[in-house]
C-alpha cells in the first residue's frame, strides 16, 4: 500500500529536500515577528461572565491591571526621596498606555482647618516639602490617615507605592519594560521593586524566550548524544533533530503568520514536538537501519523504499492518534489558550509525521547508516545484553513483572489524591527571584498586590447604597486574606467629616449630592464610580498567594455574601484576579478530564480498528493508563501542582503512550503472523521496535531533564513530567505489554501482506 | 551643494510670500495683548450657561449654571440644574480664594484650590482652564504660523507660573482677535486637550463664543459649554461677590 509512496519519496528526494528548505525559510521569516501573550486573563474566552465583568471594569474605570512600583528607603519622608517619587510619578504619566498614576505626590487629600476645607493633594507638586519641620509634619499627618497608611505608605514609613493603572487594551509587558527602563535611567535613592501583574507578565514572557533559547539547544545536544549512543551514525543523530527543528519552525512560523501570540501554554509546543516528534524519525531510521544496503546511494531505490513502506503505516497511525489526543484539547477545553495549544500541537505533530516519512528518508538516503552491523560488535553486544536481559526476565517472569507494576500502580494511586491545583502566576517564579522579592515586600508592607473587585449597581448617591457598600467593605476586611477595601463611600465619609458632619455617610441624598460637587472629576473618583453614578466599584487587596483552596474560600465567601445581600435597590457582582483564577482552575480541571476521556476513547477506537481485536484495543491502553497514573501519582507525591501548563501532560502522555502501543503491537502482529509463535514474535519485536522505543525513551528522558535548569518553574515541572511520562510509557510498552501478551496470548486478526515481510523472507532465504 | 541651491530657490519665494502675508503690523506680544483686551473687555457679565458632559461612550449629562463675572477675576456661579445640586453656589475671588455654599448642609466652606488641574464640577475644564485673567501675564507668546484667517501662537508658561501644561497653541482670528481653538500640551509635550470655540458672534458690541467644547484626548470625554443668554455691563455690585451672598 505504501510501496508506491516510498518509492516516490526516494525518487523525488531532491525536490522534497528543496521544498522543505523553502517552507522552513518562509516559516523562519515569520518567526521573526513572534509575539508572546503572557496575559492569562485573556486565556478565558471573552464571553465568560467573569471576564466580561473584568473587562467592563477595565474599560469603565481606566483599566484594571495595576503596575506597582515600591520604593524602599530608611525613611520615605526625606526631601530627596519625595523629589524622586514626584519625578517618577510625572514621568510615568507620559508613558502611553498608562491611564492613571497614583502616588503620595499626587494623591487626593481632603482636610479641614479653621478657615474651611481643602480638597487638594497630600503633597503640592509645585511646592515639595524641603525642611525637616515640613517633612515631619507631613509624615505625622499622612500616617495618621487610613487612606494612606498601609496603602500608599507602609506603617513604618520605609516603603511607598506608586500605582500605575494600565489602559485595558495596553500591551502590559511592553509598558512594564518602559516603566523599568524609565526608572532605571533616573537615579533613585533607595531600593525599587516592581510588583503586580504587568511586571510578572513581562518577566514571564522574557523568561519563556530566554529559557527556550538557552535550553532547547541543550536538550538537543543531550538528546543527540544519546541518539548517537543508540544509532552510532550521523543520520541517527542528525535526522531526528532536524525533523524536530523543522516541524517546530513550521508550527511556530504558522502561528506567527496567523498572528497567534505564543501563550504560557503554547510555549510548550517546541518541547512537546521534541518528545513526540522525535519518535517518528527514530522509528523510520531504526527501520531503515534494518536495510543492509542502506546508505549505498548507487543502488536502486527499491530496497530502502521497501523498508520504508513497512514503517509508514505505524508512523501515520501513531501520529494520527497523537493528533487525536491533542485535538481533544480543542473540543474538550473551554480555555482559548488551551484550544490554541490543541490546534497548533496537532499541526505540529502532523508536520512531524509528514517530515519523518518524506524528508527524513530522503535525507537518510544520502547518509551512511551505522557501520555495517557486525553481529558481535561490542556496543551491539552490550546493548543487546541489557535489552535481552530485561526482555528475557520479562518473558520468563511475566507475573513478577505485573506484580511489580501493580506495586508501582498502588504507589501512584496513593499519590493521585494528593495532587494540588495552582494557577497562581507567582508560582511561576523561583523563590528569591526579583518578582518574588517584590511580592513579599508588597505583602509585608501593603497587604499584597492582587486586586479583588466588586461591581456595585444602583444609585450611588443614595445613602442606602453607600451604606451597603461600606458594609460590604467591612465584610471584606473581616476576611483574613483581604485588606484595604476601598470605595467612593470612604471619600464621601471623609468629605462629610471635613464639612463638620462626622465621619459617616450622610442621611440624605441631597447632602451626598452636595458633597459630590466637591469630589466630582477627581482622578481617583473616576477610578471608582462611573459618570452616570449608577455603578461603582469596591476594590480590595488579597494578601495570600492565589492557591486554589485559598482562592475558593475567598471567591465562594464573597459570592455567598452577595447572594444574601443583593436587593432590588442595589446589587453586587464579583470579579478580579481571584475569580479569574477560580474560573481558570475550574476549567483546567474540566479540560483535563474531558481531554483525557476524549483522547482515550479515540485512541481505543483507533487501536481497535488497527488490530481488529477488542482485546488488542484494551491491551493497547495499558501503556497509556500506566503513564497517566505514573505522572499523576508522581505529581501528587512530589507536590507538583496541576496548573495551566502541567494540565497538558495528560494529553502528551496519551500521545506518547499510544505511539508506543501502536509501534509495538503493530510490529508484534506482523511478527506473530510471520513467525506463528508468540514468544518468538515478542522477542523479535523487542529487538527491533523495542530498540527504537528504548532509544526514544532514554534520549528524550535525558534531554528533558535539562529543563530542570529552566528559570520558569512550569517549564521545569513540565520537563520532569515529560521525563516521567517517557519512562512510564516505555515501561508500559516494553515490560507490561510483553508480560500481558505472554499471559493472555492474544492472536491479532488480519492477514499480513506487508512488503516488509517479503524482504525478511528474501533475506532469510539468502 | 546643488541640492541646497535648489531647495533655497524653491523655499525663498515661499518664505517671502508667507512672511509678507503673515507678518502684518503685529508681533506675538501684540497679538496676545489684543486677545486679552477682547476677552476681558466687558466690565461685568451675567451668563446663563448649559454644560453638557459627554463620557467616552457618548452618554450625556447636563448642568445649568448662572454665572456672574466682574472684571477678569471675580466670579460667582450658581447651579440651577440638576435638581440634587440645585442651589450649590461658588465664588472665586482674586488670589485663588474660593468659597462653596452647600445648600443641603446650609454651610459655606472656603475651598483651597491651589491645585490647578482639579476639574471644575466634573467637567473637562480644570480650574486653570476656567481661570480668567490675561494670557499675557501667564505666557510667553511666539508666532508659529498663519493658518487661514487665524494667527497661530505658541504660548509657553512663564517660569514663575504653575501650570499643568507645557505649552498651548492658540488660534486667533486675525480680524476680531477672538481665540477660535486652543491645543493644550501636557508635560510630556503630548497634545492632551483640545478646546474649540464656535458660534463666535458680536453681542452688544462684544465678541463672544456662544459654544465652546473641551475634549480630553486622554480619556475620550468632552464638555460642551453653551452660553444661552448673556448680559453685559449691568453694574454688578461688589456686594454680589461675597460669602454672604452665596447663601441667597
Amino acid at each position: 500500500m505504501f510501496a508506491g509512496f516510498s518509492k516516490w519519496v526516494i525518487e523525488q528526494r531532491k525536490y522534497l529536500i528543496l521544498g522543505a528548505l523553502i517552507i522552513t525559510l518562509v516559516s523562519g521569516y515569520f518567526i521573526r515577528s513572534i509575539k508572546v501573550n503572557p496575559d492569562f486573563t485573556s486565556y478565558l474566552p471573552k464571553s465568560d461572565p467573569v471576564v466580561r465583568l473584568f473587562d467592563h471594569i477595565g474599560e469603565e474605570y481606566g483599566g484594571n491591571l495595576l503596575a506597582l512600583i515600591a520604593l524602599e528607603a530608611d525613611d520615605i519622608f526625606d526631601a530627596g526621596v519625595i523629589r524622586d517619587i514626584d519625578r517618577i510619578t510625572r514621568g510615568l504619566k507620559t508613558i502611553s498606555g498608562v491611564s492613571y498614576v497614583t502616588s503620595i505626590t499626587n494623591i487626593l487629600d481632603i482636610r479641614s482647618d479653621a478657615d474651611g476645607i481643602e480638597v487638594s493633594r497630600l503633597i503640592d507638586e509645585y511646592d515639595l516639602p524641603e525642611t525637616n519641620e515640613e517633612l515631619d509634619e507631613l509624615k505625622e499627618y499622612a500616617l495618621a490617615k487610613e487612606m494612606y497608611r498601609g496603602r500608599l505608605i507602609s506603617e513604618d514609613a520605609t516603603a511607598t507605592l506608586i500605582i500605575c493603572r494600565l489602559q485595558p487594551d495596553a500591551d502590559e509587558a511592553a509598558i512594564a519594560q518602559q516603566i523599568k527602563t524609565m526608572i532605571g535611567q533616573s537615579a533613585v535613592s533607595g531600593q525599587v521593586y516592581f510588583g503586580g501583574m504587568p511586571f510578572m507578565m513581562q518577566d514571564v514572557s522574557n523568561m519563556i524566550i530566554d529559557d527556550l533559547k538557552l535550553l532547547l539547544p541543550l536538550v538537543a545536544l543531550l538528546t543527540a548524544l544519546i541518539l548517537y549512543l543508540g544509532f552510532r551514525s550521523p543520520r541517527g543523530v542528525l535526522l531526528p533533530l532536524i525533523a524536530v527543528g523543522i516541524s517546530t519552525t513550521w508550527t511556530i512560523g504558522l502561528m506567527c503568520a496567523l498572528c497567534v501570540p505564543v501563550s504560557l501554554v503554547s510555549n510548550i509546543i517546541p518541547v512537546i514536538l521534541f518528545a513526540v516528534g522525535s519518535a517518528y524519525s527514530i522509528h523510520v531510521i531504526s527501520r531503515l537501519d534494518e536495510d543492509p544496503s542502506a546508505g549505498d546511494t548507487s543502488s536502486s531505490p527499491t530496497q530502502p523504499a521497501a523498508y520504508l513502506s513497512g514503517v509508514i503505516l505505524p508512523v501515520i497511525l501513531a501520529a494520527f492518534t497523537t493528533m487525536v489526543g491533542f485535538l481533544s484539547f480543542v473540543f474538550g477545553s473551554y480555555l482559548t489558550t488551551i484550544r490554541e495549544f490543541g490546534i497548533f500541537a496537532t499541526l505540529g505533530v502532523f508536520f512531524s509525521c509528514i517530515i519523518s516519512i518524506t524528508l527524513v528518508p530522503a535525507l537518510a538516503s544520502y547518509m551512511k547508516p551505522k557501520k555495517q552491523r557486525k553481529r558481535n560488535g561490542p556496543d551491539e553486544r552490550t546493548r543487546g545484553r541489557v535489552i535481552s536481559k530485561i526482555t528475557a526476565a520479562t518473558l520468563k517472569h511475566p507475573l513478577l513483572t505485573l506484580a511489580l507494576s501493580l506495586v508501582l500502580i498502588v504507589i501512584a494511586l496513593l499519590g493521585v489524591p494528593r495532587i494540588e491545583r495552582n494557577v497562581d502566576i507567582l508560582d511561576y517564579f523561583k523563590p528569591g527571584t526579583e518578582v518574588r522579592r517584590a511580592e513579599n515586600l508588597m505583602k509585608e508592607k501593603f497587604g499584597g498586590s492582587t486586586p479583588v473587585q466588586i461591581l456595585v449597581k444602583g444609585d450611588i448617591l443614595e445613602p442606602e447604597v453607600l451604606m451597603a457598600m461600606k458594609r460590604f467593605q467591612e465584610f471584606l476586611e473581616s476576611h483574613a486574606d483581604i485588606s484595604h477595601a476601598q470605595s467612593v463611600a470612604d471619600l464621601v465619609e471623609e468629605m462629610s467629616f471635613v464639612v463638620g458632619e462626622g465621619r459617616a455617610i450622610p442621611g440624605s441624598r441631597a447632602k451626598i449630592a452636595n458633597l459630590w460637587f466637591l469630589l466630582e472629576g477627581e482622578e481617583i473618583v473616576t477610578q471608582m464610580v462611573n459618570p452616570q453614578m449608577n455603578e461603582a466599584i469596591i476594590q480590595a487587596t488579597v494578601g495570600s498567594s492565589l492557591q486554589t483552596d485559598r482562592v475558593k474560600v475567598i471567591v465562594d465567601g464573597i459570592n455567598e455574601y452577595i447572594a444574601e445581600n443583593n436587593t432590588t435597590e442595589y446589587s453586587f457582582e464579583q470579579t478580579g484576579m481571584p475569580s479569574i483564577h477560580y474560573r481558570l482552575d475550574e476549567n483546567i480541571k474540566q479540560s483535563l478530564v474531558s481531554s483525557i476521556v476524549l483522547a482515550t476513547t479515540a485512541v481505543f477506537i483507533t487501536v481497535l480498528l488497527l488490530l481488529r481485536s477488542l482485546r488488542g484495543g484494551l491491551i493497547g491502553l495499558v501503556p497509556i493508563a500506566f503513564s497517566l497514573l505514573g505522572i499523576f501519582g508522581f505529581m501528587g507525591i512530589l507536590r507538583i501542582p496541576l496548573d495551566i501548563a502541567t494540565v497538558l501532560v495528560g494529553g502528551v502522555s496519551i500521545g506518547i503512550g499510544i505511539d508506543y502501543s501502536i509501534h509495538f503491537l503493530g510490529r508484534f502482529r506482523r511478527e506473530q503472523a510471520r513467525m506463528g509463535n508468540t514468544r518468538d514474535a515478542l522477542q523479535q519485536t523487542l529487538q527491533t521496535t523495542g530498540r527504537a522505543i528504548s532509544i526514544n525513551v532514554i534520549a528524550v528522558t535525558a534531554g528533558f531533564l535539562v529543563l530542570l535548569l529552566a528559570n520558569l518553574v512550569p517549564l521545569q515541572r513540565f520537563g520532569i513530567l515529560v521525563a516521567i511520562t517517557m519512562l512510564a510509557s516505555g515501561y508500559g510498552a516494553l515490560l507490561m505489554l510483553p508480560a500481558i501478551i505472554i499471559l493472555t496470548k492474544p492472536v491479532f486478526g488480519g492477514r499480513n501482506n506487508n512488503s516488509i515481510n517479503e524482504v525478511h523472507i528474501k533475506r532469510s532465504a539468502k | 551643494m546643488k541640492r541646497i541651491t535648489k531647495t533655497t530657490t524653491i523655499l525663498l519665494p515661499v518664505m517671502f510670500i508667507t512672511l509678507s502675508w503673515a507678518q502684518p503690523e503685529f508681533t506675538a506680544s501684540q497679538i496676545l495683548e489684543r486677545v486679552d483686551s477682547v476677552v476681558n473687555a466687558p466690565q461685568d457679565q451675567t451668563m446663563n450657561m448649559k454644560l453638557i458632559l459627554f463620557d467616552k461612550n457618548g452618554n450625556e449629562r447636563e448642568r445649568e449654571i448662572v454665572m456672574y463675572q466682574k472684571g477678569g477675576d471675580k466670579r460667582m456661579g450658581k447651579i440651577l440644574a440638576p435638581a440634587d445640586q440645585r442651589g450649590i453656589a461658588f465664588l472665586s475671588l482674586p488670589g485663588g480664594v474660593m468659597y462653596v455654599y452647600l445648600p443641603a448642609f446650609k454651610k459655606t466652606r472656603r475651598i483651597a484650590s491651589h491645585v490647578k488641574n482639579t476639574k471644575f464640577a466634573g467637567t473637562d475644564f480644570t480650574y486653570e482652564d476656567m481661570e480668567a485673567g490675561a494670557y499675557g501675564i501667564k505666557y510667553v507668546p511666539e508666532i508659529l504660523k498663519h493658518e487661514g484667517s487665524d494667527h497661530v501662537l505658541k504660548l509657553t508658561p512663564r517660569p514663575e507660573i504653575q501650570s499643568e501644561y507645557s505649552m498651548l497653541k492658540l488660534w486667533v482670528d486675525e480680524k476680531t482677535f477672538v481665540p477660535t481653538k486652543i491645543e493644550h500640551y501636557d508635560k510630556g509635550k503630548k497634545l492632551c486637550k483640545l478646546m474649540t470655540r464656535d458660534k463666535i458672534e458680536e453681542t452688544s458690541g462684544y465678541w463672544l463664543a456662544r459654544e465652546s467644547e473641551m475634549s480630553d484626548l486622554r480619556n475620550g470625554q468632552k464638555t460642551k459649554m453653551i452660553i444661552q443668554d448673556v448680559q453685559f455691563n449691568q453694574g454688578l455690585a461688589d456686594d454680589l461677590f461675597t460669602e454672604r451672598h452665596l447663601e441667597r
